[in-house]
This record gives C-alpha cells, sequence and structure tokens, in this order.
C-alpha cells in the first residue's frame, strides 16, 4: 500500500506535487550505500544512541547514587574557601583542585583533586559549608558514561570510535533524505500494522524526518567531540610542526609562571566580587585552584550569563588576586569559542533544564527506533524477496532488547555490590540476550525479553527504595525512581499490546 | 528554566503542533487553500524558532525551540497513526525503490571500504585544514569551524563513495583533493 492508493481509497485526487523528481537510478545507488553503511555501523549506532538517551540523565543519575547527600542550592566564597583548606589538609601538595559548584539544574558541590600526578582524581562532594562529606563512588553513573564517550575501550580508541560513529550517523542522514524522494511527501502517513515493511519504513522515515533538526545536531556535535583529539592531532602534524601544544594554546587560559615556593592562599570574595562586577547575574559554575599554596599559584573562575547556551565565561586570577594577562575569556568572544563552549550542552541537552532533557530523552529514544527500524526494513525487504536472513533476524531482536535488561541488571549490581565490576556484567547479559537467538523466535525473544526487561527494571527503584528508605535527602532520586518505572510500565504495556500468537510462532521478521 | 521561560517553551511546543496540523491540512486538502495552509504551517515553524529567544536567550531559544518542535510534531503526527491488521505476506503494492545491485567482487568492497573510511577521512581532514589555514578569520574560529567541516565532509564522501559505482573515479577525486589539499595547507602555514 502507498500514499497514492491511500489517497485515491479517501476519494482524494493526487495533486500535483511541489517536490523535483529525482532519478530512480540515483535513489537506487543512494539507498545502496545508505544500506551498507546502516548495516556496518548499526550495532554501534544503537548502542551510543540508547546509551547517549539515558545519559542526559547522568548528572541525575549520580544523585540518585547517593540520595542521601541533601542538594546544595547556593553556596558562599567562604564554603569555596573552606573546601579549598580541607582538600589541602586532605591531600597536602594537590597539584589541582577542580571544583564543579552547585546550580539550578545540578545542585550538588561537587570537587576532584588532583592528589598524585599521574594517578585518577579523588572525588568528593561537598556540602553548603564547604566541608567535604562523601568521597564520590557512583559505578552505573561511571558505567553509563564511559559505555556512552567511550564504548568501554581504551580511551583514545574509544573516543575515536565513537566519533567515527558520529560521522556515519551523519552520513547515514544525508544518504537518508537523498534515498528517500517521498520522505516529505509521505510526511505524515505513520501505518501499524499491515505490512511489517511498511511499518518499520514508516516508523523510520517519520522519525528521520521530523526530528531531523536534533539528528543532525547530535550526530556533527558528537562526531566533533569525538575525533576534536585526531583533528588536533593532525592540524599540529600539518601546520605546527607537531606540536600540538601550539594548537591547544588558542582555547587554553593563561597559567601562571611555575614556582613552588609557599605563598598564602588568595581570598575568594574578592574573585568574586569581580565576576560578579563583570558579568552581572552570571552563576558560578567552575572554580579551578592551579598549583594552591604555591608561589606560581592561579585560580580559574567559570561563570555562566544568564539565559548562555554555553559553559561560560572564565576568569583567571593569580596568586594576589589579580586578574591576569589575558585571563577573562568571553565565551562569545569570537564565534570559534562561541560554538566550541557550546557543543557539550547541546549534545547532551543540558541547555534548558527538565524540559529539554525529557524533549532530548524522547527524541534521543526516537533515533535509536530509527537505527533499529533501518535494520529490520533491510531484514524485511530480504524477506519479502524471498531471501529471509532468519539468524540475523533473531540476532537484531535479541541485540535491541539485551539494553535494556543490561543496564537494568548493572543498575541492580551498582545498588547491591558497588565494587563489582559493571562491564562484564552488561557484556554477559547482552551475550546472554543474543544466545537466546538460538532457542527462540524473533517474536518470542522480543516478548520474553521485554518482559524480563520490565521486571528487572521494575526491580531498580524498588531496590532503591529498599536501600535508602528514610534517608534521602535529595529529591531527584524519586524523580530518577519515577523515569524507571515509567519505563519498566511502557515495556509491560508493549507485552499487552502484543498478539498472543506471536510468541509460538514460526520465525517471521523481526520486530 | 523559571517559570516564565518554562510557560515560553510550552507556547513554542504548542507552536510546533499547530504548524504539523497547519501542513497535515495542507498534505490532505488538494484544494487551492492548500498552498496558503502550507505558507501558514512553515511561517508558524519559522516564527516559532526564533519568537522563544527574547525570553530564553538568541541561540539558546533557538535550539530549544528546535527541540521543542520536534517533540510536538512527532506527537502530533502518532495522533494521526493507522492501525491495520497484521500481515505476513509481502507488500506486493509497495512503490518503494529498491536498493540498486552492484557488482559484488572482493577487491571492489575492500576499496569501497577503504574509500568511505580513511581515505575519505584523509581528505576531509585535507579539507577542513585547508579551511583552517586559509579562512580570514581570528585562530579559534579557523580551528573550531574546520572542525565542523570535516565530520561533514566525511560524512558527505561516505554518501557518495557508498553509492557510486565509478569507485575508480572516486579514488582518483579524494586522493586528489587529500593531496592538494594538504599541500596547499602545507606551503601556506597557519599564519
Amino acid at each position: 500500500m502507498n500514499a497514492n492508493t491511500d489517497q485515491a481509497k479517501q476519494g482524494r485526487k493526487p495533486g500535483k506535487s511541489i517536490w523535483p523528481k529525482v532519478p530512480a537510478p540515483f535513489v537506487r545507488a543512494i539507498l545502496a550505500g545508505h544500506s551498507s553503511l546502516g548495516l556496518a555501523f548499526a550495532a554501534l549506532i544503537f548502542l551510543v544512541c540508547f546509551s547517549g538517551t539515558v545519559a542526559v540523565l547522568l548528572e541525575d543519575v549520580e544523585r540518585w547514587e547517593a540520595p542521601q547527600l541533601a542538594p546544595v542550592h547556593a553556596i558562599t566564597p567562604q564554603a569555596v574557601e573552606t573546601m579549598r583548606s580541607e582538600a589541602l589538609a586532605k591531600y597536602p601538595g594537590a597539584h589541582h583542585i577542580f571544583a564543579s559548584l552547585p546550580s539550578e539544574d545540578q545542585p550538588r558541590f561537587r570537587i576532584y583533586v588532583d592528589a598524585v600526578e599521574g594517578q585518577p582524581n579523588k572525588e568528593w562532594v561537598v556540602d553548603q559549608n564547604g566541608h567535604m562529606v562523601a568521597e564520590t563512588h557512583n559505578p552505573f553513573t561511571d558505567f553509563i558514561q564511559r559505555l556512552h564517550l567511550y564504548l568501554h575501550l581504551p580511551s583514545s580508541w574509544g573516543l575515536f570510535v565513537v566519533g567515527l560513529t558520529g560521522v556515519a550517523l551523519l552520513s547515514s542522514l544525508v544518504s537518508g533524505i537523498l534515498a528517500h524522494p517521498r520522505v516529505f511527501r509521505d510526511a505524515f502517513h505513520l501505518r501499524w500494522g499491515g505490512s511489517k515493511r511498511l511499518q518499520e519504513a514508516d516508523l523510520h522515515n517519520r522519525i528521520g524526518i521530523w526530528g531531523l533538526p536534533f539528528h543532525i545536531i547530535l550526530s556533527l556535535t558528537g562526531a566533533l567531540l569525538g575525533l576534536s583529539t585526531v583533528l588536533i592531532g593532525v592540524l599540529a602534524l600539518v601546520v605546527f610542526k607537531g606540536d600540538v601544544n601550539q594548537a591547544y594554546s588558542y582555547f587554553l587560559p593563561p597559567t601562571a609562571k611555575d614556582d613552588p615556593r609557599p605563598a598564602p592562599l588568595p581570598p575568594i570574595a574578592p574573585l568574586f566580587e569581580h565576576v560578579q562586577t563583570t558579568a552581572p547575574g552570571a552563576a558560578f559554575s567552575y572554580i579551578t585552584f592551579e598549583h594552591p599554596g604555591e608561589t606560581g599559584q592561579s585560580v580559574m573562575i567559570t561563570a555562566i550569563k544568564p539565559n548562555a547556551l554555553n559553559r561560560g565565561d572564565t576568569w583567571v586570577f593569580d596568586g594576589s588576586g589579580q586578574l591576569m594577562k589575558g585571563g577573562y575569556s568571553n565565551s562569545n568572544g569570537t564565534p570559534g569559542n562561541a560554538i566550541l563552549q557550546a557543543v557539550s550542552t547541546l549534545h547532551f541537552g543540558w541547555f534548558g533544564g527538565w524540559p529539554v532533557k525529557i524533549a532530548y530523552i524522547l527524541l534521543g529514544a526516537g533515533l535509536t527506533v530509527v537505527t533499529a527500524s533501518g535494520v529490520a526494513i533491510w531484514l524485511a525487504r530480504r524477506r519479502d524477496k524471498g531471501r529471509p536472513a532468519p539468524r540475523w533476524e533473531r540476532v537484531w531482536v535479541a541485540f535491541c532488547w539485551s539494553q535494556p535488561t543490561g543496564y537494568a541488571v548493572a543498575a541492580l549490581v551498582a545498588l547491591l555490590a558497588p565494587t563489582a565490576p559493571l562491564v562484564p556484567i552488561w557484556l554477559v547479559t547482552t551475550l546472554l540476550a543474543l544466545a537466546t537467538g538460538l532457542m527462540w523466535t524473533p517474536q518470542q525473544i522480543s516478548w520474553r525479553l521485554r518482559l524480563i526487561g520490565a521486571v528487572l527494571i521494575t526491580a531498580v527503584p524498588a531496590t532503591h527504595l529498599a536501600l535508602f528508605s528514610g534517608q534521602t535527602a535529595d529529591p531527584v532520586a524519586w524523580v530518577v525512581n519515577v523515569i524507571m518505572a515509567g519505563c519498566a510500565v511502557l515495556l509491560a504495556v508493549s507485552l499487552l499490546r502484543a498478539p498472543k500468537k506471536a510468541v509460538a510462532s514460526a520465525p517471521q521478521p523481526a520486530e | 528554566m523559571n517559570g516564565p521561560q518554562l510557560l515560553v517553551a510550552l507556547a513554542l511546543t504548542a507552536a510546533g503542533g499547530l504548524a504539523a496540523f497547519l501542513l497535515r491540512r495542507a498534505w490532505n486538502d488538494r484544494s487551492a487553500s492548500r498552498a496558503w495552509l502550507i505558507v501558514a504551517g512553515w511561517a508558524v515553524l519559522a516564527i516559532a524558532l526564533v519568537a522563544g529567544s527574547p525570553a530564553l536567550g538568541t541561540a539558546r531559544g533557538i535550539f530549544i525551540a528546535s527541540t521543542v518542535i520536534s517533540v510536538a510534531a512527532l506527537a502530533f503526527i502518532a495522533t494521526g497513526i493507522q492501525v491495520r491488521p497484521s500481515r505476513v505476506a509481502a507488500d506486493k503494492s509497495s512503490i518503494a525503490l529498491e536498493p540498486s545491485d552492484r557488482p559484488s567482487r572482493a577487491w571492489r568492497g575492500v576499496l569501497r571500504f577503504l574509500l568511505a573510511g580513511p581515505i575519505g577521512m584523509i581528505a576531509a581532514m585535507g579539507v577542513g585544514i585547508m579551511w583552517t589555514v586559509y579562512l580570514p578569520s581570528d585562530p579559534q574560529t579557523r580551528i573550531v569551524s574546520s572542525g565542523l567541516i570535516i565530520p561533514v565532509v566525511w560524512g558527505a564522501l561516505m554518501a557518495w563513495t557508498l553509492s557510486d559505482d565509478k569507485i575508480i573515479r572516486a579514488t582518483a577525486v579524494l586522493v586528489g583533493v587529500a593531496i592538494v589539499t594538504f599541500s596547499a595547507a602545507a606551503i601556506r602555514g597557519f599564519g
């Protein structure tokens, strides 16, 4: 069934199309390329999109993992000084203290202390008075973050693979538009049921076209973030005689001349006042102490102006509290800086509070569905042409539905055994889900993995409530629990809608 | 996002739904008013994209609008879903085009992979770095804009090389582009 026959049935005359005709051989060639690329990168794009959708809530999940810590809504310069003193007392000779200051969207005061060079930073949560109250341990947050950023590969390789996936997604968007000349003409068709291929194609094309601005932003910023190290390296090789630091120097603030002789710590209040005078209404977001307590120390403050899209302007002060030469960096000073400062906020949806977060989750889930349906269309097309690929149908269904289960298992283990390694557990869960392809039909795999996923996801907020009952001081824990419960309900509802006969039927095209 | 800003975001969401409604009316309507409905739908979209900027911030407002408009439009599309009885048999009436059948030889597959992957990446980097070197602007803008150009060019080259049957021509073009751009960048330097 197609758009024209639908219109004929409804008594409408097919009007003259306003869209230009695209030659069929061109479309067929682009479609072949679109299919090849989609199939080659489907699993990677799916993993990155799924983890990215969850990663929108990364900061909230981090708070959910330690709900006994009360949110901090505002801090004083005195609290920052107390934090600095405590950090230096606990880690004498620390090279750097990075502090993420509480904000309206992220009311938590966190610090990262570079205590020993070459070793991971020590992470602490700080209360509103500046006291270091708990060392950070967020295994599930780390699991999500490292999966999305590095696919749990060694960081430089992982970052490159994720960046490459972003390029493949961007390329798929380009070829997807060119390969579907009817994509705008059919922009309102959403047919469910009937032919499997048409159903998946409608889903794929409708979400693909109406979410296009989001998909472009996401893939482009993701590719830039992932490939930035390689790009800077090649740029340095070609035009800076291999000196990467020269390339980075255009983006880094000035640093104080290294001088390890002891010196008093600069008071914070005058620095805050300077920032507030220069940028009235700006919200403090970061403060970094470089070589604190040394003559060659500096303090970098970042603050976000009202309604800014970016990560904020920066001010760098020397040990005497004076603004250093070139120490002010306006985030909108140059187009390049404005774009750079906005890339990560745009990518993760951290620029408009909960309304934008919710929209990003919905659109991210949509992009994940687009990826899943793309492969399903290819499988259905093969089946329609009498060349079914039943093994791949099972593998793809199992792979897609393995992720809700895998994440739920990882979250449960993170709650019950916080020191357990989550990556092998997630990997084994995914492999077990894939193994179901050896025994079950695609319908059985889909139905049963959704059932298992719904049960396990329900178990996560239930376990969280049991563990932190009466201790929850951060209300975002309730929000995250409700979102998880909502996901479980959605999966359960999808089970109710599944045709009963499908459970026991012969192998069919992937769902 | 404060209370008034939340109201603006909700208004933008509603505008996205309204634009989708007008465009769907145009899509269904084959009368003379169709053109006006199309104009009205796109006008609402365009206005909604910039209308939030005074309250939400210039750039931030545009990106918030584009995000919530997409969600509203998709929600509106979902309300028009046509549920049909499931059918296992192939849909013979589909007029969707099939992907072209291409010669499948191992060397073509390997070359196509190399063109879409490493060779395409090198050519795209050449274009981006030449852009960085020759763009008359400040260093930050030159470097960051090339960082945006490279994934776009690489993505376009991927789409092209995976689609074009004349892969020897594609090889020649990509290798030529890489040699010319890197040479031009190296000769001029960052400056």
